[in-house]
């Protein structure tokens, strides 16, 4: 852990209604995200997670509070980090390898240089063979390797997943876990998740931020105590039926049952 | 199934699809041809399919193609300047909201008056050339394309400007980037109508302070009762709309590729890369 590289502090949003006045939608919520860690954000639906995760990527001001990227404030600022969406959000009109350089693209990147090493990096995101096809004749995993690799081509130091793999079926979304975590821990990413899935949460995390429903705060951070290099068969282990059992007690909002557990 | 079978098979469904417009339009014709016979129709009333033919073979070359040379020239030009007015109302439309409140209501007004009457005003203005009806072809056309053009340059979904700006793109890239691929369909929808609306206002404008070109030529066949060349006249215009419609769709589907790939395309290049997983290829195109 050499340094914080995302710091958020005291992050309050929401929005204006004429009848309701100011609707909270994060409240309070703080943040650190180290270098080459992997965290998870895990709460109900419509909690506020993505309005977080829109004020990071500076699409969304909040109404107080400081988003700071190495050190660096970012609020209302976007390009800073890359933004992996719910859907792949793959262009139909452009093949695979066009899709997956358009981060240097907007950037004004020289593009043979990004062509070279987004073609280098095919095999290693399974579209060997595929550079030159669109996405519409690709499987649903496939566009969400896709949409990765053209996630980790944007070269920003942190890289946000909203529920990417929310879409899949089971299988193909528990072959993807191990996939993304081998793709993190060899292209040194450092990643936030969101999700609703406490499987997903503590098989990929480093630690797992529980959140409340709407208004968003978080209910208790979990660190997961699991070794670094972990296969699938980890999730069978006592380890993880613990942080399942502290997971589902946060979300349930029962600190009690927490707080027996340690 | 092998590529060649596969490649016979499509051109036999292909021909399947269309004998049997072909089919009943002889029928139709036959029906007419002895319509005319049996109830001894005057030609200059309802000539007969073969009169019309004849008519074809000795007029066409020397009197028809020449006089649609020229009302073609009146439609191309009539028609890129509808292209270029829409062009530049659809992004006004886009991002102006003064603009869209403004404007757009009385170009929609415009369009209740019948443009046709308006011929003869223009000839006074413009001058017995063809100026005012290139001015009336594109005042014709350029309508259901900028109507075309807007519906399409506003059918993003937001996801995708959002995911653009988390880019730090640039309004001009989120425009030629993703906002004009988005909006092609449907521009193109709009080309191809207003092809075949140029045409029909090309033809038209002739009726009036015109001395050429093949509305012209019809206009003084009627008054003329030479209904039979009336007749031949209609089919070359029809063939040329046609082949105006099909020269439209021919660039509509160079220019989307994404959209008219042949899905062999993806089976042949399975087959050639063993490693690519059979579950992206069986999954079928929408």
């Amino acid at each position: 852990m050499d340094g914080v590289r995302l710091q958020i502090s005291n992050l309050h949003s929401g929005y204006v209604t004429p009848d309701r006045g100011l609707v909270p939608t994060v409240d309070g919520v703080d943040l650190a995200l180290n270098r080459n860690e992997f965290v998870s954000i895990i709460g109900p639906s419509g909690c506020g997670k993505s309005t977080l995760f829109n004020v990071i990527a500076g699409l969304l001001n909040p109404t107080s509070g400081e988003v700071a990227l190495d050190g660096k404030e970012i609020v209302g600022r976007p390009g800073h980090v890359a933004y992996m969406m719910q859907r792949d959000l793959l262009l139909p009109w452009r093949t695979i390898l066009d899709n997956v350089v358009l981060g240097p693209e907007l950037a004004g990147k020289p593009m043979d240089a990004a062509r070279n090493r987004a073609a280098a990096l095919l095999r290693r995101f399974g579209l060997e063979g595929y550079e030159n096809s669109y996405p519409s004749s690709l499987s649903g995993g496939m566009r969400q390797r896709a949409a990765l690799l053209r996630t980790v081509l944007c070269d920003r130091s942190v890289v946000l997943l909203d529920e990417p793999f929310g879409a899949l079926d089971a299988l193909t979304r528990a072959t993807m876990h191990e996939w993304l975590l081998g793709i993190q821990r060899e292209f040194q990413q450092t990643m936030i998740l969101i999700t609703h899935d406490p499987d997903e949460a503590i098989y990929l995390s480093d630690r797992v931020y529980v959140a409340t429903p709407r208004p968003m705060r978080f209910a208790g951070i979990v660190p997961i105590e699991l070794p670094y290099d972990r296969g699938r068969d980890v999730t069978m282990t006592p380890q993880f039926a613990d942080h399942k059992r502290q997971v589902l007690a946060l979300l349930r909002g029962d600190k009690g049952a927490l707080d027996a557990l340690h | 199934m092998t590529a060649q079978k596969r490649r016979n098979a499509s051109l036999l469904s292909y021909l399947g699809d269309a004998a049997l417009p072909l089919g009943i339009v002889v029928a139709l014709l036959a029906l007419w041809e002895a319509a005319v016979h049996l109830l001894k129709i005057q030609p200059f009333v309802l000539p007969a399919p073969t009169e019309i033919f004849k008519e074809l073979l000795i007029s066409g070359p020397t009197v028809i193609l020449p006089q649609l040379h020229v009302t073609l020239i009146e439609t191309f030009a009539g028609y890129f300047a509808a292209v270029i007015i829409s062009a530049i109302l659809s992004v006004l439309i886009l991002y102006s909201s003064t603009f869209r409140r403004g404007v757009l209501p009385l170009i929609v007004a415009s369009q209740t008056i019948p443009i046709i009457t308006m011929a003869p005003v223009l000839v006074i203005w413009f001058g017995y050339n063809s100026l005012p009806r290139i001015i009336i072809t594109a005042i014709v056309a350029f309508f259901p394309l900028t109507i075309a053009a807007v519906t399409g340059l506003k059918s993003l979904e937001p996801q995708f400007i959002d995911f653009f700006r988390s880019l730090n793109a640039t309004p001009a890239q989120i425009f030629f980037k993703l906002r004009l691929p988005v909006a092609l369909p449907s521009i193109f929808g709009g080309l191809k109508v207003a092809a075949t609306l140029a045409i029909i206002g090309a033809t038209i404008s002739e009726w009036v302070g015109a001395s050429q070109g093949i509305g012209y030529l019809i206009a003084q066949d009627t008054a003329l009762l030479n209904t039979t060349r009336v007749f031949a006249s209609l089919t070359v215009l029809g063939v040329a709309g046609m082949a105006l419609f099909g020269l439209v769709g021919l660039i509509e589907r160079l220019s989307m590729p994404w959209i008219y790939a042949r899905p062999s395309m993806a089976w042949l290049r399975a087959s050639q890369n063993p490693r690519a997983p059979a579950a992206a290829v069986a999954r079928p195109r929408q």
